[in-house]
């Protein structure tokens, strides 16, 4: 073969190849790691979620990827926000979501985020709920076994309500209830929801608002219990708890959802990938199982429901931060 | 003795072939990222977690927490050795560590600091086999006036940490809780100091970002004036002369011992407290409490021995109040609590009684992490001393890039690094002017803690400080306040004060 048939052959495949590229456009995949971006710190709840989300796709090779949880709990997510929405048209950034990212942007109006514009929702997973607990032993709530006794009881008396941190989901919960019920409770703030379970038995407060897996050592153990579950339906994991629907307090609900967002401004195709992603790990027995035995919701949502969730779920929390203040 | 029959299963346990060898693979993880200034065991520990999806639970625990302790070991050897804390837990390990490398008693550091570690596990894991049920009890009753009694007091050992110049030590615990609060507030919600709104001081100033910019930046620009670039190191040789000298040294350094194992379990055992303020604490005490507190920080061997043993025995300590409340007592075991829930582990009250191959496996796996990383520790000091005979040079550059990459690797943001070597400057400034700089660095760590247990007592008190002083409802958190006053005005009577209390110590 001379060098020039050498040449030419070699030119040809290289065409071969520019054109099978070009003619066969695949869809997405990441081509590096992908960051899952945890607007809380280490050990919460969201956290828990995140890294269960990361071993779920690394021990079924859902992905082609690995995905790295990374958190940035400053500032209420704050911090997290304001990174994704500087990351607009990145391909490799992922958030997951508390509730703070609907009352943020409402709080901290100087971090300029724009709720609406600078993420891409991608589906929501979970919702979590919300229950009144107490404990067993509590030197005031000793003998109260109904929501409707603990009603009561903390009207009369100022209650000290153990919670995550001001302005955080349950101290807006704390406000929904003062105006529905007419009492009021000094609220003080904790590091997490562990310390939070902790402060309840270890009798510094007299109830808390928590999520079920925060309390959960505690509930199994006896040590505390709970008085209502703020959904419309009593749950397969607290099976003796009633809901506030059944006591008749159906204004009395409210959720943690667990979703997925992308940054701005990325391809539709993009979009479908990661949905897709999520949609399997949804699927996976062994994520199914671990969020039904802790008491969480399994809600998937995506594209249009998830939006107009989202937008109603926005304006809620700013009537609920306007009527706190 | 039926618990100690279940810990000698769970010594079974660990023993067995495949847990010992990821074991053993542990700990060398965990000497490897401790080592590496930013890489601590919550790192190593977070990156690790999903791997452990695929062995059984007591495997993968097993495996975590001889990464856990690996990292309290290695920890050390960065510190001593190149004078950058390799992780937060091991910052008060510097103080005499690198003083006594620098004096070419380096074999003694390290032993000292391996010795240390091994005997503050090895203690905390007897106190952990014989007291957990009614010490999660303490752990239970220890609420936010309790921690802020403790908090004071550990300020209050403090105030003598910087030598005799009482008023530089306080300004520079003040510029400390200054920086502490930086970042969100936790009681209002709202978020605090700010400059500029750059969103990097939302998660706050780092501790590690202050501890390696003041030690390595703030070192290197030392020694570089001090040396203009010809450092001699003295000649190392390792000989059995010299590896006998190093064991007799640890002689003297009994009280440490006991002063790091106990207070740093104890610490431990707090929830949100963790190792690092148990080794600053325990450095803290044993200096007060020290016939030669004064030399201090000139490289004593028990300034090494006091921290080393804190911070093992605070990291066993931690395991309580994860394993029986569900709460961390490290940010590492956080982490682990959240493995174990993944798991299909409920962590609470009825984990020991429902679990106890898994609790006790993982008690028994610490016994074995702890011998196995003192062996390979004292195996490998030949090699980590070979650093010393590394010129200048080349060192220096190599500790800049570590630096850099011990800021980047916590949270991940450049904004720390530019943050660290600031305080790498500032700190070089502030010991040009004679300051004593470990205060700050305790202060931010215990800063926050410290702020977020007084202001949620005042709120419980309705603002009155009395919520401390009252023997009658808060006995525990009225007694530790009482005892922090006295430390703190301790140094304030002088030597005086120091003689008497010196003779009855000595006694005793």
């Amino acid at each position: 073969m001379t060098i020039i048939k050498k040449l030419a052959l070699v030119v040809v495949s290289l065409s071969l190849v520019a054109v099978s590229s070009v003619s066969s456009a695949k869809p997405f995949s990441p081509k590096k790691p992908v960051e899952l971006i945890i607007p809380a710190g280490q050990g919460g709840g969201a956290d828990e979620i995140a890294r269960l989300v990361q071993g779920v796709i690394e021990k079924n090779d859902y992905a082609s990827k690995p995905v790295i949880p990374i958190n940035k709990k400053g500032g209420s997510g704050g911090e997290a926000m304001t990174y994704v929405k500087k990351k607009a048209g990145d391909e490799h950034t992922l958030m997951i979501t508390l509730n703070n990212v609907l009352t943020t942007p409402t709080n901290q109006p100087e971090l300029g985020i724009d709720f609406f514009n600078d993420f891409t929702p991608l589906a929501r997973l979970i919702t979590d709920t919300f229950l009144v607990w107490i404990a067993t032993e509590g030197k005031n709530t000793a003998g109260i076994d109904t929501f409707d006794d603990f009603i009561s009881l903390a009207k009369g008396n100022g209650l000290v309500m153990g919670g995550t941190g001001s302005m955080s989901e349950d101290e807006l919960l704390l406000g929904m209830m003062r105006g529905q019920f007419g009492f009021d409770a000094k609220y003080v703030p904790y590091s997490g929801g562990g310390a939070v379970a902790k402060g309840l038995v270890g009798g510094e407060s007299d109830f808390t608002l928590n999520n079920p897996s925060e309390q959960m050592g505690f509930y199994q153990s006896g040590d505390s219990k709970a008085l209502v579950m703020m959904t419309p339906e009593r749950n397969p994991a607290f099976p003796e708890v009633p809901s506030s629907y059944e006591l008749g307090y159906p204004d009395l609900e409210y959720y943690m959802m667990r979703a997925f967002m992308a940054p701005a401004g990325i391809d539709a195709e993009v979009e479908k990938y990661y949905t897709g992603l999520l949609h399997t790990v949804y699927h996976d027995n062994e994520f199914q199982t671990f969020n039904i035995d802790d008491g969480k919701l399994m809600s998937w949502l995506e594209g249009y429901g998830l939006k107009d969730f989202l937008a109603i779920e926005y304006d809620k929390h700013a009537v609920i931060i306007e009527n706190f203040q | 003795m039926e618990t100690f029959g279940l810990l000698l299963d769970g010594v079974f346990t660990s023993l067995q072939w495949f847990n010992l060898a990821l074991l053993i693979f542990g700990c060398l993880i965990g000497l490897f990222v401790g080592a590496m200034p930013g890489l601590g065991s919550v790192n190593g520990v977070a990156i690790l977690i999903p791997i452990t999806f695929i062995v059984p639970p007591t495997a993968a625990i097993i495996f975590l927490a001889a990464v856990y302790y690996g990292a309290m070991y290695g920890g050390a050897i960065s510190s001593v050795m190149l004078g950058i804390p390799g992780a937060s837990t091991a910052v008060a390990t510097v103080f005499d560590g690198r003083p006594l490398a620098v004096k070419g008693e380096a074999m003694t550091a390290l032993t000292a600091a391996a010795v240390g570690s091994f005997v503050g596990g090895t203690v905390s894991v007897i106190l952990f086999t014989l007291f957990a049920p009614p010490l999660a009890e303490v752990a239970l009753r220890f609420n936010a006036p309790e921690t802020f009694a403790l908090m004071v007091m550990a300020f209050a050992t403090f105030v003598g940490l910087g030598g005799d110049d009482i008023p530089k030590t306080i300004f520079s615990i003040l510029i400390g809780l200054a920086l502490s609060t930086i970042g969100l507030d936790l009681i209002t919600g709202k978020p605090r100091l700010i400059f500029f709104n750059i969103p990097g001081f939302l998660h706050g100033i780092n501790f590690l970002v202050l501890a390696i910019g003041i030690y390595g930046i703030g070192e290197m620009l030392w020694t570089l004036e001090e040396t203009k670039g010809k450092v001699q190191m003295s000649k190392l040789s390792v000989n059995m002369k010299e590896v006998g000298r190093a064991f007799g040294a640890l002689k003297k350094t009994l009280m440490a011992m006991n002063i790091g194992s106990f207070l740093g379990f104890f610490v431990g055992i707090l929830p949100a407290a963790g190792a690092t303020p148990a080794s600053l604490m325990s450095y803290g005490i044993t200096k007060q409490l020290s016939k030669n507190s004064k030399e201090f920080g000139t490289g004593v061997p028990a300034g090494v021995v006091a921290p080393e043993c804190a911070n093992n025995s605070a990291s066993t300590g931690s395991m309580l109040p994860m394993l029986t409340l569900g709460i961390p007592g490290s940010p590492t075991t956080a982490i682990l609590l959240g493995g174990m829930i993944l798991w299909g582990l409920t962590p609470g009250p009825l984990l020991f009684t429902q679990e106890p191959e898994f609790v006790w496996g993982l008690i028994g796996s610490l016994y074995i992490a702890n011998f196995f990383t003192l062996v390979l520790n004292i195996a490998l000091i030949p090699a980590f001393l070979m650093v010393l005979r590394i010129p200048f040079a080349i060192l220096a550059p190599v500790i800049f890039v570590l630096c850099v990459t011990g800021g980047y690797a916590p949270t991940q943001s450049l904004h720390d690094v530019w943050l660290m070597l600031l305080f790498g400057f500032g700190g070089y400034v502030l010991r040009k002017l004679d300051y004593p700089v470990a205060p700050a660095v305790l202060s931010i760590v215990l800063g926050p803690l410290a702020e977020n247990a007084l202001r949620q007592s005042l709120i419980l008190s309705d603002g009155s400080m009395g919520i401390f002083f009252d023997f009658a409802s808060k006995p525990i958190a009225a007694i530790i306040m009482y005892i922090a006053i006295v430390l703190l005005i301790m140094p304030a009577f002088g030597p005086l004060y120091r003689k008497i209390f010196k003779k009855t110590l000595s006694k005793a």
